[in-house]
Protein backbone atom coordinates (compact mmCIF):
# COMPACT_ATOMS: atom_id res chain seq x y z
CA UNK A 1 0.00 0.00 0.00
CA UNK A 2 2.65 2.42 1.09
CA UNK A 3 4.59 1.66 -1.91
CA UNK A 4 1.79 2.64 -4.48
CA UNK A 5 1.26 5.42 -2.37
CA UNK A 6 5.34 6.37 -3.18
CA UNK A 7 4.56 5.52 -6.67
CA UNK A 8 1.70 7.88 -7.21
CA UNK A 9 3.12 11.04 -5.74
CA UNK A 10 6.59 10.68 -8.04
CA UNK A 11 3.68 10.41 -10.43
CA UNK A 12 2.00 13.74 -9.79
CA UNK A 13 5.49 15.51 -8.91
CA UNK A 14 6.49 14.36 -12.26
CA UNK A 15 3.75 15.51 -14.24
CA UNK A 16 3.50 18.99 -12.33
CA UNK A 17 7.24 19.35 -12.66
CA UNK A 18 6.93 18.67 -16.65
CA UNK A 19 4.10 21.18 -16.69
CA UNK A 20 6.01 23.98 -15.22
CA UNK A 21 9.18 23.15 -17.47
CA UNK A 22 6.77 23.62 -20.54
CA UNK A 23 5.66 26.84 -19.43
CA UNK A 24 8.92 29.53 -20.69
CA UNK A 25 7.93 27.72 -24.11
CA UNK A 26 3.82 28.47 -23.82
CA UNK A 27 4.42 31.84 -22.58
CA UNK A 28 2.15 34.87 -23.74
CA UNK A 29 -0.08 31.71 -25.09
CA UNK A 30 -3.36 30.10 -24.34
CA UNK A 31 -2.48 27.11 -22.92
CA UNK A 32 -5.07 24.52 -22.83
CA UNK A 33 -5.18 22.22 -19.27
CA UNK A 34 -7.47 20.22 -17.30
CA UNK A 35 -7.69 23.79 -15.33
CA UNK A 36 -9.18 25.69 -18.23
CA UNK A 37 -7.21 27.99 -20.50
CA UNK A 38 -4.53 29.96 -18.89
CA UNK A 39 -2.89 32.79 -20.30
CA UNK A 40 0.58 33.68 -19.11
CA UNK A 41 0.95 37.64 -19.80
CA UNK A 42 4.31 38.75 -21.36
CA UNK A 43 3.76 42.40 -21.35
CA UNK A 44 5.41 44.23 -24.41
CA UNK A 45 7.88 47.11 -23.34
CA UNK A 46 6.86 50.47 -25.40
CA UNK A 47 9.36 51.23 -27.70
CA UNK A 48 8.59 55.15 -27.88
CA UNK A 49 9.73 55.32 -24.30
CA UNK A 50 12.91 55.01 -22.25
CA UNK A 51 11.71 54.31 -18.90
CA UNK A 52 7.91 54.32 -16.96
CA UNK A 53 7.18 57.25 -14.75
CA UNK A 54 8.75 54.65 -11.78
CA UNK A 55 10.79 51.78 -11.47
CA UNK A 56 9.29 48.99 -13.13
CA UNK A 57 9.23 47.18 -9.40
CA UNK A 58 7.34 49.69 -7.98
CA UNK A 59 4.93 50.12 -10.96
CA UNK A 60 3.60 46.81 -10.52
CA UNK A 61 3.32 46.92 -7.25
CA UNK A 62 1.73 50.29 -6.64
CA UNK A 63 0.16 51.36 -9.96
CA UNK A 64 -2.95 51.10 -8.78
CA UNK A 65 -2.27 53.54 -5.75
CA UNK A 66 -1.12 56.20 -7.99
CA UNK A 67 -3.92 56.00 -10.61
CA UNK A 68 -6.40 56.27 -7.31
CA UNK A 69 -4.82 59.25 -5.85
CA UNK A 70 -4.26 60.73 -9.02
CA UNK A 71 -8.42 60.39 -10.38
CA UNK A 72 -9.57 61.38 -6.77
CA UNK A 73 -6.89 64.87 -7.11
CA UNK A 74 -7.75 65.18 -10.94
CA UNK A 75 -11.62 65.11 -10.39
CA UNK A 76 -12.06 66.92 -7.09
CA UNK A 77 -9.48 69.39 -7.18
CA UNK A 78 -8.16 69.72 -10.98
CA UNK A 79 -4.85 68.97 -10.68
CA UNK A 80 -3.87 68.09 -14.09
CA UNK A 81 -0.22 67.79 -13.76
CA UNK A 82 0.41 64.42 -11.90
CA UNK A 83 2.32 61.93 -14.31
CA UNK A 84 0.41 59.36 -13.08
CA UNK A 85 -2.25 59.54 -15.65
CA UNK A 86 -4.20 56.94 -17.34
CA UNK A 87 -3.58 59.16 -20.58
CA UNK A 88 -0.14 58.61 -20.13
CA UNK A 89 -0.25 54.94 -19.35
CA UNK A 90 -1.84 54.51 -22.37
CA UNK A 91 0.44 57.35 -24.83
CA UNK A 92 3.24 54.37 -24.20
CA UNK A 93 1.71 51.16 -23.51
CA UNK A 94 -0.67 51.69 -26.24
CA UNK A 95 0.22 53.44 -28.75
CA UNK A 96 -1.59 54.10 -32.15
CA UNK A 97 1.04 54.11 -34.38
CA UNK A 98 1.69 52.21 -36.22
CA UNK A 99 -2.11 51.59 -36.51
CA UNK A 100 -2.10 47.81 -36.93
CA UNK A 101 -0.51 47.39 -33.33
CA UNK A 102 -3.39 48.77 -31.72
CA UNK A 103 -5.31 46.36 -29.23
CA UNK A 104 -8.58 46.55 -27.19
CA UNK A 105 -8.57 45.83 -23.56
CA UNK A 106 -10.80 42.52 -23.87
CA UNK A 107 -7.98 41.61 -25.82
CA UNK A 108 -5.47 39.43 -23.71
CA UNK A 109 -2.79 41.00 -25.53
CA UNK A 110 -3.69 44.63 -24.46
CA UNK A 111 -0.79 45.85 -21.79
CA UNK A 112 -2.95 46.01 -18.76
CA UNK A 113 -5.65 43.07 -20.10
CA UNK A 114 -2.32 40.49 -19.99
CA UNK A 115 -2.03 40.96 -16.05
CA UNK A 116 -5.26 41.82 -15.39
CA UNK A 117 -6.99 38.28 -16.60
CA UNK A 118 -3.74 36.55 -14.80
CA UNK A 119 -4.40 38.17 -11.50
CA UNK A 120 -8.31 37.64 -12.49
CA UNK A 121 -8.78 41.83 -11.51
CA UNK A 122 -11.67 43.25 -12.83
CA UNK A 123 -11.32 46.76 -13.23
CA UNK A 124 -13.17 49.30 -15.25
CA UNK A 125 -11.32 51.57 -16.25
CA UNK A 126 -11.97 51.34 -19.83
CA UNK A 127 -15.62 51.33 -19.98
CA UNK A 128 -15.15 55.53 -19.51
CA UNK A 129 -11.66 55.91 -20.48
CA UNK A 130 -10.08 55.25 -23.79
CA UNK A 131 -8.01 52.04 -23.66
CA UNK A 132 -5.47 53.28 -26.07
CA UNK A 133 -3.81 56.72 -26.98
CA UNK A 134 -5.69 59.11 -28.96
CA UNK A 135 -3.04 61.80 -30.43
CA UNK A 136 -3.78 61.09 -33.60
CA UNK A 137 -7.30 60.27 -33.67
CA UNK A 138 -7.56 63.80 -31.55
CA UNK A 139 -6.11 65.65 -34.17
CA UNK A 140 -7.97 63.96 -36.61
CA UNK A 141 -10.43 65.44 -35.24
CA UNK A 142 -9.34 69.38 -35.18
CA UNK A 143 -9.61 69.35 -38.88
CA UNK A 144 -12.84 66.65 -39.60
CA UNK A 145 -16.13 67.75 -39.29
CA UNK A 146 -18.53 66.74 -36.99
CA UNK A 147 -20.60 64.88 -39.34
CA UNK A 148 -17.48 62.81 -40.28
CA UNK A 149 -16.50 61.61 -36.98
CA UNK A 150 -19.73 60.95 -36.26
CA UNK A 151 -21.51 58.85 -38.94
CA UNK A 152 -25.31 59.47 -37.79
CA UNK A 153 -27.48 56.11 -36.82
CA UNK A 154 -24.76 53.75 -37.27
CA UNK A 155 -24.85 51.51 -34.37
CA UNK A 156 -21.29 50.58 -33.08
CA UNK A 157 -19.87 53.49 -35.35
CA UNK A 158 -17.43 54.39 -32.19
CA UNK A 159 -15.92 51.06 -32.33
CA UNK A 160 -14.10 51.32 -36.02
CA UNK A 161 -10.58 50.39 -35.16
CA UNK A 162 -8.21 53.19 -35.92
CA UNK A 163 -7.02 51.81 -39.08
CA UNK A 164 -10.66 52.05 -40.64
CA UNK A 165 -11.26 55.42 -38.82
CA UNK A 166 -8.13 56.38 -41.07
CA UNK A 167 -9.47 54.69 -43.99
CA UNK A 168 -12.68 56.54 -43.37
CA UNK A 169 -11.21 59.85 -43.39
CA UNK A 170 -9.24 59.27 -46.51
CA UNK A 171 -12.31 58.07 -48.25
CA UNK A 172 -14.33 61.38 -46.96
CA UNK A 173 -11.47 63.61 -47.26
CA UNK A 174 -11.22 62.54 -51.44
CA UNK A 175 -15.01 63.15 -52.26
CA UNK B 1 -30.40 92.94 -12.31
CA UNK B 2 -26.85 93.80 -12.09
CA UNK B 3 -26.94 94.90 -8.24
CA UNK B 4 -27.78 91.04 -7.55
CA UNK B 5 -24.28 90.45 -9.22
CA UNK B 6 -22.89 92.93 -6.38
CA UNK B 7 -21.40 90.82 -3.23
CA UNK B 8 -22.27 92.55 -0.47
CA UNK B 9 -19.16 92.22 2.08
CA UNK B 10 -19.44 93.96 5.40
CA UNK B 11 -15.82 95.19 6.32
CA UNK B 12 -14.26 93.67 9.20
CA UNK B 13 -15.23 96.09 11.94
CA UNK B 14 -18.53 96.93 10.88
CA UNK B 15 -19.03 93.27 11.46
CA UNK B 16 -17.47 92.93 14.66
CA UNK B 17 -19.19 96.17 15.59
CA UNK B 18 -22.75 94.35 14.28
CA UNK B 19 -22.18 91.02 16.21
CA UNK B 20 -21.18 92.53 19.83
CA UNK B 21 -24.70 94.93 19.21
CA UNK B 22 -26.08 91.68 18.02
CA UNK B 23 -25.21 90.12 20.80
CA UNK B 24 -26.31 93.00 23.20
CA UNK B 25 -29.18 92.89 21.82
CA UNK B 26 -29.55 89.07 22.58
CA UNK B 27 -28.73 89.32 25.97
CA UNK B 28 -31.48 92.33 26.85
CA UNK B 29 -33.68 90.22 24.76
CA UNK B 30 -33.43 86.46 24.84
CA UNK B 31 -30.74 85.74 27.64
CA UNK B 32 -30.77 81.34 27.11
CA UNK B 33 -29.89 82.50 23.02
CA UNK B 34 -26.35 84.46 24.02
CA UNK B 35 -24.82 81.53 24.52
CA UNK B 36 -25.38 80.47 21.33
CA UNK B 37 -24.71 83.30 19.68
CA UNK B 38 -21.04 84.00 21.16
CA UNK B 39 -20.00 80.65 20.08
CA UNK B 40 -20.70 81.55 16.43
CA UNK B 41 -19.24 84.83 16.68
CA UNK B 42 -16.12 82.93 18.33
CA UNK B 43 -15.87 80.27 15.72
CA UNK B 44 -16.16 82.57 13.49
CA UNK B 45 -13.23 84.62 15.09
CA UNK B 46 -11.33 81.27 14.47
CA UNK B 47 -7.56 81.80 12.55
CA UNK B 48 -8.44 80.16 9.26
CA UNK B 49 -12.32 80.69 9.43
CA UNK B 50 -11.44 84.19 8.36
CA UNK B 51 -10.74 83.99 5.01
CA UNK B 52 -9.73 88.25 4.68
CA UNK B 53 -6.38 87.22 4.59
CA UNK B 54 -6.39 84.10 2.11
CA UNK B 55 -6.53 84.76 -1.89
CA UNK B 56 -10.37 85.02 -2.67
CA UNK B 57 -12.10 81.77 -3.93
CA UNK B 58 -12.75 82.34 -7.91
CA UNK B 59 -16.79 81.42 -8.56
CA UNK B 60 -16.41 80.87 -12.52
CA UNK B 61 -19.57 81.41 -14.01
CA UNK B 62 -20.65 82.74 -17.93
CA UNK B 63 -22.76 85.81 -18.89
CA UNK B 64 -24.59 84.99 -22.06
CA UNK B 65 -25.49 87.88 -24.35
CA UNK B 66 -28.35 86.36 -26.06
CA UNK B 67 -29.04 89.72 -28.20
CA UNK B 68 -25.76 88.92 -29.86
CA UNK B 69 -26.80 85.01 -30.86
CA UNK B 70 -27.94 83.75 -33.78
CA UNK B 71 -29.55 80.95 -33.66
CA UNK B 72 -26.56 79.56 -36.32
CA UNK B 73 -24.55 80.85 -33.40
CA UNK B 74 -26.06 78.51 -30.98
CA UNK B 75 -26.06 75.92 -32.73
CA UNK B 76 -22.38 76.08 -33.61
CA UNK B 77 -21.90 76.42 -29.39
CA UNK B 78 -23.23 72.95 -29.91
CA UNK B 79 -21.38 71.20 -32.31
CA UNK B 80 -18.40 73.37 -30.27
CA UNK B 81 -19.21 71.27 -27.40
CA UNK B 82 -19.75 68.43 -29.25
CA UNK B 83 -15.86 67.78 -30.86
CA UNK B 84 -14.53 69.53 -27.53
CA UNK B 85 -15.83 66.51 -25.51
CA UNK B 86 -16.75 63.47 -28.07
CA UNK B 87 -20.37 63.68 -27.54
CA UNK B 88 -23.35 63.65 -30.53
CA UNK B 89 -26.77 63.24 -30.14
CA UNK B 90 -29.20 61.98 -32.79
CA UNK B 91 -32.38 64.34 -33.62
CA UNK B 92 -35.66 63.28 -31.71
CA UNK B 93 -33.83 61.50 -29.96
CA UNK B 94 -35.30 60.64 -25.79
CA UNK B 95 -31.98 59.36 -24.43
CA UNK B 96 -29.67 61.43 -26.42
CA UNK B 97 -26.83 63.22 -24.65
CA UNK B 98 -27.60 66.52 -23.59
CA UNK B 99 -24.49 68.63 -22.61
CA UNK B 100 -25.57 72.26 -24.19
CA UNK B 101 -28.97 72.20 -25.70
CA UNK B 102 -30.35 74.85 -28.01
CA UNK B 103 -33.53 76.60 -26.67
CA UNK B 104 -36.34 78.66 -28.16
CA UNK B 105 -38.10 81.30 -26.09
CA UNK B 106 -41.44 83.35 -26.79
CA UNK B 107 -42.41 86.25 -24.91
CA UNK B 108 -46.42 85.51 -25.13
CA UNK B 109 -47.07 89.34 -25.46
CA UNK B 110 -44.90 90.74 -27.63
CA UNK B 111 -44.19 87.68 -29.17
CA UNK B 112 -40.46 88.18 -29.35
CA UNK B 113 -38.60 85.46 -30.09
CA UNK B 114 -35.11 84.30 -28.08
CA UNK B 115 -32.54 81.53 -28.92
CA UNK B 116 -30.09 80.68 -26.40
CA UNK B 117 -28.07 77.83 -25.18
CA UNK B 118 -29.08 76.03 -22.29
CA UNK B 119 -26.73 73.79 -20.19
CA UNK B 120 -25.74 73.16 -16.78
CA UNK B 121 -26.69 76.15 -14.96
CA UNK B 122 -23.58 76.11 -12.60
CA UNK B 123 -25.66 76.99 -9.19
CA UNK B 124 -24.04 78.11 -5.83
CA UNK B 125 -26.95 75.27 -4.22
CA UNK B 126 -27.16 72.57 -7.43
CA UNK B 127 -30.23 70.62 -6.36
CA UNK B 128 -28.23 67.87 -7.98
CA UNK B 129 -25.48 67.67 -4.91
CA UNK B 130 -28.54 67.95 -2.86
CA UNK B 131 -30.05 64.56 -3.64
CA UNK B 132 -27.08 62.37 -4.87
CA UNK B 133 -26.57 59.59 -2.86
CA UNK B 134 -23.06 58.86 -3.54
CA UNK B 135 -21.39 62.21 -3.58
CA UNK B 136 -20.98 61.71 -6.65
CA UNK B 137 -22.42 64.91 -7.99
CA UNK B 138 -20.31 67.61 -6.29
CA UNK B 139 -19.60 71.83 -6.72
CA UNK B 140 -16.07 72.24 -6.86
CA UNK B 141 -14.37 74.82 -4.67
CA UNK B 142 -14.24 77.02 -7.92
CA UNK B 143 -18.09 76.97 -7.97
CA UNK B 144 -18.16 74.25 -11.02
CA UNK B 145 -20.48 71.29 -10.56
CA UNK B 146 -19.27 67.98 -11.90
CA UNK B 147 -20.48 64.29 -11.88
CA UNK B 148 -17.46 62.36 -10.68
CA UNK B 149 -18.35 59.75 -12.72
CA UNK B 150 -15.65 57.19 -10.58
CA UNK B 151 -18.59 56.99 -7.68
CA UNK B 152 -21.99 57.88 -9.72
CA UNK B 153 -24.33 54.80 -9.87
CA UNK B 154 -26.06 55.70 -12.27
CA UNK B 155 -29.10 56.31 -10.08
CA UNK B 156 -30.28 59.64 -12.41
CA UNK B 157 -31.78 61.64 -9.07
CA UNK B 158 -29.91 64.33 -10.17
CA UNK B 159 -31.45 64.53 -13.62
CA UNK B 160 -34.79 64.59 -12.36
CA UNK B 161 -33.86 67.62 -9.26
CA UNK B 162 -32.21 69.69 -12.03
CA UNK B 163 -34.52 72.12 -12.76
CA UNK B 164 -32.93 73.47 -16.35
CA UNK B 165 -32.56 69.39 -17.31
CA UNK B 166 -29.06 70.30 -17.81
CA UNK B 167 -28.56 66.36 -16.86
CA UNK B 168 -27.88 63.19 -19.78
CA UNK B 169 -27.18 59.41 -19.05
CA UNK B 170 -25.47 57.38 -21.06
CA UNK B 171 -27.46 54.29 -22.26
CA UNK B 172 -24.71 52.76 -24.44
CA UNK B 173 -21.60 51.27 -24.82
CA UNK B 174 -19.15 53.55 -25.90
CA UNK B 175 -15.78 53.44 -26.70
CA UNK B 176 -12.59 55.95 -27.56
CA UNK B 177 -13.54 58.59 -25.32
CA UNK B 178 -11.50 61.68 -25.43
CA UNK B 179 -8.70 62.31 -22.65
CA UNK B 180 -10.34 65.58 -21.79
CA UNK B 181 -13.67 63.76 -21.36
CA UNK B 182 -13.84 59.98 -19.87
CA UNK B 183 -17.26 59.05 -20.28
CA UNK B 184 -18.74 55.57 -19.81
CA UNK B 185 -22.53 53.41 -19.54
CA UNK B 186 -24.60 53.64 -16.49
CA UNK B 187 -23.31 57.56 -15.70
CA UNK B 188 -24.73 60.84 -15.69
CA UNK B 189 -23.51 63.62 -17.51
CA UNK B 190 -23.41 67.27 -18.13
CA UNK B 191 -21.69 70.44 -18.60
CA UNK B 192 -18.10 71.00 -17.20
CA UNK B 193 -17.95 74.43 -18.17
CA UNK B 194 -14.71 72.93 -20.47
CA UNK B 195 -12.95 72.61 -16.96
CA UNK B 196 -10.08 71.03 -18.22
CA UNK B 197 -9.59 74.28 -20.18
CA UNK B 198 -10.35 76.44 -16.96
CA UNK B 199 -7.51 74.01 -14.94
CA UNK B 200 -4.73 74.65 -17.75
CA UNK B 201 -5.04 78.71 -18.31
CA UNK B 202 -7.45 79.68 -14.85
CA UNK B 203 -9.39 83.06 -15.64
CA UNK B 204 -8.10 83.70 -19.42
CA UNK B 205 -9.40 80.04 -20.05
CA UNK B 206 -12.03 80.26 -23.09
CA UNK B 207 -14.93 77.46 -22.93
CA UNK B 208 -15.39 75.93 -26.39
CA UNK B 209 -19.22 77.38 -26.57
CA UNK B 210 -17.54 81.06 -26.20
CA UNK B 211 -14.73 80.32 -28.63
CA UNK B 212 -17.70 79.08 -31.34
CA UNK B 213 -19.38 82.58 -31.13
CA UNK B 214 -16.86 85.53 -29.87
CA UNK B 215 -15.60 86.48 -33.22
CA UNK B 216 -14.42 90.12 -34.22
CA UNK B 217 -13.68 90.88 -30.34
CA UNK B 218 -17.45 90.12 -30.03
CA UNK B 219 -17.80 88.64 -26.83
CA UNK B 220 -21.32 86.52 -27.31
CA UNK B 221 -20.36 84.49 -24.46
CA UNK B 222 -18.34 85.87 -21.51
CA UNK B 223 -16.49 83.79 -19.33
CA UNK B 224 -14.86 85.01 -15.78
CA UNK B 225 -15.00 85.04 -11.90
CA UNK B 226 -18.08 86.00 -10.33
CA UNK B 227 -16.24 86.82 -7.72
CA UNK B 228 -14.25 89.27 -8.46
CA UNK B 229 -16.25 92.73 -8.64
CA UNK B 230 -13.46 94.11 -11.28
CA UNK B 231 -13.62 90.81 -14.02
CA UNK B 232 -14.96 92.13 -17.37
CA UNK B 233 -17.92 89.39 -16.36
CA UNK B 234 -18.83 91.11 -13.35
CA UNK B 235 -18.50 94.68 -14.78
CA UNK B 236 -20.35 93.48 -17.64
CA UNK B 237 -22.91 92.43 -15.77
CA UNK B 238 -22.92 95.36 -13.71
CA UNK B 239 -23.15 97.68 -16.04
CA UNK B 240 -25.41 95.46 -19.20
CA UNK B 241 -27.54 93.60 -16.40
CA UNK B 242 -27.32 89.75 -15.95
CA UNK B 243 -30.76 87.54 -15.56
CA UNK B 244 -30.76 84.16 -13.52
CA UNK B 245 -33.22 81.78 -15.02
CA UNK B 246 -35.60 81.15 -12.91
CA UNK B 247 -34.46 82.79 -10.10
CA UNK B 248 -37.54 82.27 -7.88
CA UNK B 249 -35.76 78.39 -6.86
CA UNK B 250 -32.66 80.29 -5.50
CA UNK B 251 -30.39 77.81 -6.78
CA UNK B 252 -28.84 81.24 -7.48
CA UNK B 253 -27.05 79.62 -11.41
CA UNK B 254 -23.48 80.75 -12.11
CA UNK B 255 -24.72 81.13 -16.08
CA UNK B 256 -26.31 84.31 -16.80
CA UNK B 257 -28.04 85.87 -19.57
CA UNK B 258 -28.57 89.22 -20.76
CA UNK B 259 -31.44 89.95 -22.78
CA UNK B 260 -34.22 87.75 -21.70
Amino acid sequence: MRSHLTVLRCLMLSTLLGWFACLPAAAGEVESSGFGAVVIPQPVKPTNASACVEPVDIMRRDHMKFLLHQRDATVLEGERDSKYSLVGCMDCHNATEPAETVVRYPDPQHFCAGCHLYASVKIDCFECHADRSLKQLQQGQLDQPLEDQFPENQPGSALLSLHTFHQQLGDTGGE
Amino acid sequence: MANELDNIELRPARRRFMQSSAALAMTLIAPGVLLYKTGQAQSENEPGSDNKDLPATPRWGLLIDTNALSEADVDACVAACQQEHGWHSDAGSQTAAQWIRKIHLTDKQSGQQTVLPMMCQHCADPPCVDVCPTGASFKRADGIVLVNKHTCIGCRYCMMACPYKARSFIHEVLQDQLAVAPRGKGTVESCTLCVHRIDRDGANAVPACAEAVNRDGRKAILFGDLNDPDSEISQRAKSHGATRLRADLGVDPGVRYRGL
